[in-house]
């Protein structure tokens, strides 16, 4: 079996090659697609807000980040630079694109690790509950909660809890810290602010993915614990708990493994939406306003980035249930 | 004729006269003496006297005196400094000290603070009329001859001289530099396609000398987004290939993955969006935060040049702190009290949420006059692709008929609280060059005439819906695109359509993305669009009336035209409706007119004919925009024009007057 899972293993990263190279011509052609270019959208911009802007200047500008090569040449520059560190530069910041993501890449990761910690403490009781008191009252209460959580438009819900924590806490509205630690360094006051802030996008987000994780936990086990290895320990006396947790839970957790695949890029993107909503300082408002004006080498890297990490979620998801649970094997080298 | 901005711009000085003035005020060097009297004709003599004590200056620079790293203020300031004459401003004199808060949406909007701090060579004052302020005069001669003077003693923020060799600086080694110079020639600097000579004519003064007159060359200096003609010579010359070492040089190109040393230049001299740290500046304050950060520093220079009336240096306030937020939040961060002073971002609709606020919060909302020709105007194009529909709308009787079936009545009660005013897209009572005339001109409520009006324009005929139908026998079915931007601006259309639709015209709405609109406009894609009206409602005669001829391939109504003449006629069309070419023929007509008087003559004309050929058609204005101050900050005052042309948002009202009543 070892042999063969490294076999396997050395296999699939060798088909990672293909799939990013396809991913990267996808994201380079969808990102070209629009009409227009970032200078476009920013004389767009500039008119808007009651600005001039010389059309030479523009042009003179298009040269200049070499705007006038044909899409092909640019595209083989960028993927070079990234092959080597160079993710491009930002028009919209005007600085390199690692020094625009720089510390939002942090910030985001915290997020993203507190809200799935707050997800996993409530579903998995909650899962577990309903599940063994299935149809209870304490099963139908707990779910409309979960699914109260999942049904409430998550920007919504952010802009009520920010207003009340503004109100009853004097919480400043939006960003992950006070403004006045935007610069400071990392110490005890700015730490305590940070989980001053938090707690709302944690639970704004966190609540959209209970109601899931709770409803599949819930279906999983209930699917187990109508089978008979579950009949025959508590035949054999064994207590209620271990009976619950040595086994039937185990086998529920599959999905969870699984799982990893899609959680490793939702810890870069972040919860978009709602994290422009809260002013986060996380990179999910990055992207989407770089999307919005064109700004293609910082979505494009920025792409490239999540796809790297889907890839290396997925190939870790499916390693980790191929070690975890013999029961899935490895048919010729193609997985589950 | 010799033309002197030195006293006041409005006022026709000899140059004798002007050049004697001030040799009086450089001679009295001895303490900081003042050219206040002639800035502005009513202001009562300041009052400095002897050497300047510690009271005169920020405590925090004072302290920085007594430690020994700041000269003292004497030798910080210009030998005559800017008075600044606050009781003619209704100000008072203010107290030192104070952090003003202000939220930005945008790490680009750090070019904010160049516009509130307004620190120009020559800036409009609240009237509106220019004042030479980095500039100690400019003498203008035939419209064509500009003397610049500087102020002797004038530093930049990091102690070096101001001089002459700054303006040599940006014209031989900029805008002449065979690499530079692709970038840096101004298009405002050039006349008929020339550049105009360029003489030093000793430390403090150079000289622009055009052929023919150039009237843009003063309100290009003044203007939010300037004409900078001078750049910090001693500080730029180590990127300069002309200058610096050139192993050094490379090294650093490297370091920042640039391709040339030109691109490096570029990035360290940008004045307009200073994220450069130590780039010198002339304004009041100066950036202290490198991006990328969420909060931008600006700390105050303490070689800034103004001073107020009794002397006592700008600006009052010691740091300013932008804020980088979500713009979708700011309204109601600004509502928790987190900004001092706050108006971009914040719209008419926040209006009834912030004051509500202002009692928990300590602000006061004020609401400013919003200065455009029209909060929402419709643009037919005359240039659109269909044929037909091309026709239909150079017919001016169609472009009358479509502004007389607009009932603007109900647009200002419906989107505006009833606190805008009805008018055609056209310039604002508070300009010395309104006339009634203008803004009734085919703006009153009046469908019968509408549709007599179509009637005669060929479109008599009409389907079994009652929809008109176009000569080729086509419904008259019009789609109107907007970028889509402002609910307020949707409200407004749903309106038009209905208006519109009892004239017998199908209304579709079509809105779009910003880019998007704008590509499909310019060629010729669009029947009508819709946007601001006249950028600058605020006109006097020495303003440019390009917005009122086709002279911007920008310009909704008329892109391809605009387009023609931007470009020296290599793209875009030449212009075939004669209406539209006498407007061009004016515009050519101002550019080398020799007086003020002759220009107000011509702005009139084009006003007059631009609102009766109804170029484009206005609904409301006079609307307001919502200024936020918090109650703590003084010499705001309560009522002013909140516009990026003239007024430079919150500039000719001089935020360096600003102070906080609880400064300690």
């Amino acid at each position: 079996m070892g042999g063969g899972l490294a076999a396997y293993v050395v296999q699939r990263v060798l088909y990672m090659i293909p799939t990013l190279l396809l991913i990267s011509v996808l994201v380079f052609t969808l990102i070209e697609l629009p009409p227009g270019d970032y200078f476009e959208t920013y004389v767009a911009e500039m008119l808007a807000s009651g600005e001039k802007v010389d059309p030479r200047k523009i042009e003179f500008l298009r040269k200049e980040y070499g705007f006038d090569l044909a899409p092909p040449e640019r595209y083989f520059k960028w993927l070079g630079g990234m092959l080597v560190g160079d993710f491009g530069y930002s028009f919209e910041h005007e600085l390199p694109v690692s020094a625009v993501i720089g510390d939002r890449l942090w910030f985001t990761i915290a997020v993203t690790f507190a809200t799935i910690v707050f997800t996993w403490l409530v579903a998995f009781p909650i899962g577990i509950y309903s599940a063994t008191h299935q149809y209870s009252w304490g099963d139908h209460g707990l779910s409309l909660v979960g699914l109260l959580g999942l049904a409430t438009p998550n920007f919504l819900f952010a802009l009520v809890l920010m207003y009340l924590a503004n109100r009853w806490f004097g919480i400043s509205i939006g960003g992950l810290y006070d403004p006045r630690f935007a610069d400071a360094p990392m110490s005890w006051q700015k730490f305590v602010s940070i989980l001053e802030h938090i707690w709302i996008p944690v639970i704004v987000i966190g609540t959209a993915g209970t109601a899931g994780m709770m409803r599949r936990l819930r279906a999983n086990l209930l699917d187990e614990l109508r089978k008979p290895y579950v009949v025959t320990a508590r035949a054999k006396g064994m207590p209620e708990t271990r009976a619950l947790l040595k086994y039937p839970l185990r086998m529920s957790l599959n999905f969870f493994i699984a799982d990893i695949g899609a959680i490793l890029p939702n810890v870069i993107s972040g919860a978009e939406i709602v994290a422009i909503v809260m002013s986060l300082q996380t990179t999910g408002p990055v992207l989407i306003a770089a999307l919005a004006s064109q700004d293609m080498y910082l979505a494009g890297s920025f792409l490239m980035l999540l796809a790297v990490l889907t890839v290396i979620g997925v190939l870790i998801s499916d390693l980790a249930l191929a070690v975890l649970d013999p029961r899935i094997r490895l048919a010729g080298g193609v997985s589950r | 004729m010799t033309r002197s901005i030195a006293a006041c711009a409005g006022a026709v000085a000899s140059l004798a006269l002007a050049a004697s003035l001030f040799v009086g005020c450089s001679d009295g060097a001895s303490q900081p003496p003042t050219a206040a009297s002639q800035v502005a004709p009513h202001a009562p003599q300041p009052v400095i006297e002897g050497v300047p004590d510690p009271s005169v200056q920020a405590p925090v620079l004072a302290q920085r005196v007594r430690d020994g790293t700041l000269p003292p203020l004497a030798e910080r300031l210009p030998r005559a400094p800017r008075v600044v004459d606050l009781p003619a401003e209704g100000k008072t004199p203010g107290r030192y000290g104070g952090t003003l808060r202000m939220l930005m949406g945008n790490p680009r909007d750090i070019g904010q603070i160049p516009v509130y701090a307004y620190a120009r060579l020559i800036g409009y004052d609240t009237r509106l009329e220019l004042v030479p302020d980095l500039a100690l005069a400019i003498d203008v001669v035939d419209g064509r001859i500009f003397t610049i003077r500087l102020r002797p003693g004038h530093r930049w923020s990091d102690g070096h001289p101001f001089t002459a060799e700054d303006f040599r600086y940006f014209w031989v080694d900029m805008v002449k530099d065979p690499v530079l110079g692709r970038e840096a020639v101004p298009h405002e600097m050039m006349v008929d396609g020339e550049l105009p000579s360029f003489e030093v004519l000793d430390t403090h003064t150079v000289r622009y000398t055009w052929k023919a007159p150039n009237p843009t060359f003063l309100p290009a200096l003044a203007a939010p987004a300037p004409l900078m003609i001078y750049r910090p010579a001693h500080y730029l010359k180590q990127f300069h290939a002309r200058y610096a070492n050139a192993a050094a040089l490379t090294a650093t190109v490297n370091a920042e993955k640039l391709h040339d040393w030109s691109a490096l230049h570029t990035r360290r001299q940008r004045q307009r969006r200073p994220e450069n740290p130590d780039l010198p500046t002339l304004d009041p304050w100066r950036n202290t935060s490198a991006p990328p950060t969420q909060r931008y520093v600006f700390e105050r220079n303490p070689y800034y040049h103004r001073v107020d009336s009794l002397g006592r240096q700008l600006p009052y306030i010691d740091r300013i702190v932008m804020e980088i937020a979500a713009d979708e939040v700011i309204p109601a961060k600004t509502g928790a009290g987190e900004s001092d002073l706050q108006a971009r971002y914040i719209r008419f609709d926040n209006y009834t949420f912030l004051k509500r606020a202002e009692a928990d919060n300590g602000m006061r909302t004020l609401l400013w006059l919003a200065a455009r020709g029209s909060q929402v105007a419709l643009f037919p194009n005359l240039n659109a692709n269909d044929p037909v529909w091309r026709e239909v709308l150079r017919d001016v009787r169609v472009r009358r008929a479509l502004s007389l079936a607009i009932d603007r009545n109900e647009i200002n009660q419906a989107a505006c609280f009833g606190l805008a005013e009805p008018s055609a897209d056209t310039v604002l009572p508070q300009s010395p060059l309104f006339r009634e005339a203008y803004r009734r001109a085919w703006s009153a409520h009046d469908p019968d005439q509408a549709q007599r009006l179509l009637d005669a324009a060929g479109l008599q005929r009409r389907d079994a819906d009652g929809i008109r139908l176009l000569p080729d026998g086509r419904r008259a079915e019009i789609t109107i695109e907007s970028a889509g931007e402002s609910t307020e601006e949707t409200d407004v259309l749903e309106l038009v359509s209905d208006h519109w639709a009892k004239v017998g015209l199908k209304v579709h709405l079509r809105t779009s993305q910003r880019t998007l609109f704008r590509r499909r406009a310019a060629a010729g894609e669009t029947l009508v669009s819709s946007f601001y009206g006249l950028n600058n409602a605020l006109p006097a005669a020495s303003m440019s009336p390009q917005e009122l001829a086709p002279t911007s391939g920008a310009q909704l109504q008329w892109p391809k035209w605009g387009e023609y003449h931007e470009s020296m006629a290599k793209a875009g069309q030449p212009i075939d409706l004669p209406e539209a070419a006498r407007q061009l023929a004016l515009y050519r007509e101002w550019l080398s007119a020799d007086s003020d008087t002759r220009r107000a003559g011509i702005w009139a004309q084009m006003l007059e004919h631009y609102t009766d050929q109804v170029f484009s058609i206005g609904t409301v204005n006079g609307t307001r925009q919502p200024v936020v101050v918090s109650r703590r900050l003084r010499n705001v005052p309560d009522e002013g024009l909140y516009a990026w042309e003239p007024t430079a948002n919150f500039g000719v009202y001089r935020p360096d007057t600003f102070y906080f009543i609880d400064a300690p």
